[in-house]
């Protein structure tokens, strides 16, 4: 069964952090299902939703990603008793920090698949990217990657005349 | 960002009501002294320039009849007492001056097990205000020259202390210059405020001053110091310092008490207390929850609820 890959002129960069006891299964129940889902999305496996900082989640926006994905156990499932519950809360609010810095809201998922819902998985993962493909490249975090930009610019008509005035 | 208008009808705060306060804490820090009831005060004595107050720990009576305070006692003393600080105190109780923004920060403390509660004698001031930093700083107090935070104060009598100094003169209706510069940008796009922040981050040259005044910054290795992996670019670029404001912010949502150091003293006059403001205002509408009212031993982050709002999760 090959599967006709269709070209596209952008190709999403697309981060998901997942738990490995839920997503992860559900990811690879997805993939022995033999279920096709985009393949810009790189997994990286996590003990647990409690254990994605949002710090993870900048990094990734900073390397170069143009969507995040975090997903994990639905609450009550978690295999640490209340790690997503954490997660749920310290992602709701930086969520809002992000939204208020500036950052498209839209590019940063939040899901929860179990390790039976292979389905929801491809579902999650096909939406994102095509939400994010349709929204073209993060320029935001890529653009202050490339600039060298110094707080104090020497030699400004400023500097040199309070140097002046020294002398 | 700030459009400063004075009000003809506020002719400023009377100088009989800072020297009332002036009095009640030296009598107060003379009398626990001399008693030998604590080891230090932790105060302010008048600065070396006219007008101006530094922050001291003082353990001679004779030196705590000098204790002042005046609209230029701009200070976080909580400060002094996180293990950041430590080393400045001797052990024992003390005593330490608090306005209603820094006993925020001592309920914060003491809610996270820094300090304790029975080692403490809380001097709380009933605080009208202080000078904004770079404002003219002669007497008396008015419009013109009043911190912002101190516009939107909603504790200016310090509760659950163990004396309040003084009491709290009239207050005019100050514009609420922080809290339209939110609304401000909460109505702009996200690629509008991106640019504002951007602008505003760029400026930033990676003091840390923000980190170092923060009571409630007292991690004895940062998370942005690590370089092994490395979280947070440490060279003031513009990537570093964007990602590092967003640290900050998150890791002072829920914790932060509004005391507005970190904006007082940035160098490049980066209006930090927006972010704090807004991370306060988002757990107040989501958890219902407000930072440093009384000492809690769980926050917002890190206590839940089953049924917390996840509208944002699929």
């Amino acid at each position: 069964m090959h599967h006709e890959k269709v070209k596209h002129d952008f190709e999403p960069k697309i981060i998901a952090f997942v738990c490995t006891w839920c997503t992860y299964a559900g990811a690879d129940l997805a993939g022995t299902s033999r279920m096709q889902y985009p393949d810009n999305v790189r997994v990286l496996k996590f003990p647990c939703t409690g254990r994605i900082d949002p710090v993870f989640i900048l990094r990734a926006f900073q390397k170069g990603a143009d969507g995040v994905l975090v997903s994990g156990c639905h609450p009550g499932d978690c295999h640490y008793m209340a790690g997503n519950f954490h997660a749920r809360r310290r992602f709701a609010a930086f969520r809002a920090l992000l939204g208020f810095v500036g950052v498209d809201l839209e590019r940063l998922q939040f899901s929860w698949v179990s390790a039976a819902e292979g389905g929801k998985w491809v579902e999650v993962v096909t939406e994102l990217t095509e939400k994010v493909r349709a929204m073209g490249p993060m320029q935001e975090f890529k653009a202050l990657e490339l600039e060298e930009q110094w707080s104090a610019v020497l030699g400004t008509p400023e500097l040199k005349e309070a140097y002046e005035q020294i002398a | 960002m700030t459009t400063e208008k004075a009000h003809n009808s506020f002719a400023g705060i009377d100088q009989t009501y800072y020297q009332a306060v002036t009095e009640a804490i030296r009598l107060a820090a003379v009398k626990l002294l001399e008693a030998g009831s604590v080891t230090a005060v932790i105060g302010y004595l008048p600065g070396r320039r006219k007008g101006t107050a530094s922050p001291a720990v003082v353990s001679d009576p004779a030196q705590a009849a000098h204790l002042i305070f005046s609209p230029a006692c701009v200070n976080n003393l909580s400060l002094y007492l996180t293990k950041a600080k430590k080393g400045i105190l001797k052990k024992g109780r003390v005593a330490i001056v608090a306005k209603g923004c820094d006993l925020r920060a001592l309920a914060g403390l003491m809610g996270e097990s820094q300090i304790k509660r029975d080692e403490l004698v809380i001097i709380g001031v009933a605080c009208a205000g202080v000078y904004a930093p770079g404002s003219d700083h002669t007497p008396p107090l008015i419009e013109a020259n009043i911190a912002r935070k101190c516009r939107e104060c909603t504790v200016h009598l310090p509760a659950g202390t163990d004396l309040v100094a003084g009491t709290l003169p009239p207050l005019p209706e100050f514009t609420p210059l922080e809290a339209m510069d939110l609304s401000r940008l909460e109505a702009m796009t996200p690629a509008e405020r991106w640019a504002f922040w951007k602008e505003q981050f760029s400026r930033c040259i990676r003091c840390l001053a923000c980190r170092q005044v923060c009571p409630l910054c007292y991690c004895e290795q940062c998370l942005c110091d690590k370089n092994r992996p490395q979280a947070v670019e440490s060279s003031p670029r513009p990537a570093g310092n964007t990602a590092w404001h967003i640290v900050r912010a998150m890791h002072l949502a829920g914790r932060c008490g509004g005391c507005a150091e970190c904006e007082r003293v940035c160098p490049m006059d980066i209006p930090l207390n927006l972010l704090n403001r807004r991370m306060a205002q988002e757990l107040k509408e989501l958890y219902n929850f407000e930072a440093g009212m009384l000492p809690q031993e769980k926050g917002p982050l890190t206590q839940y609820k089953d049924d917390d709002d996840q509208s944002f999760i699929k």
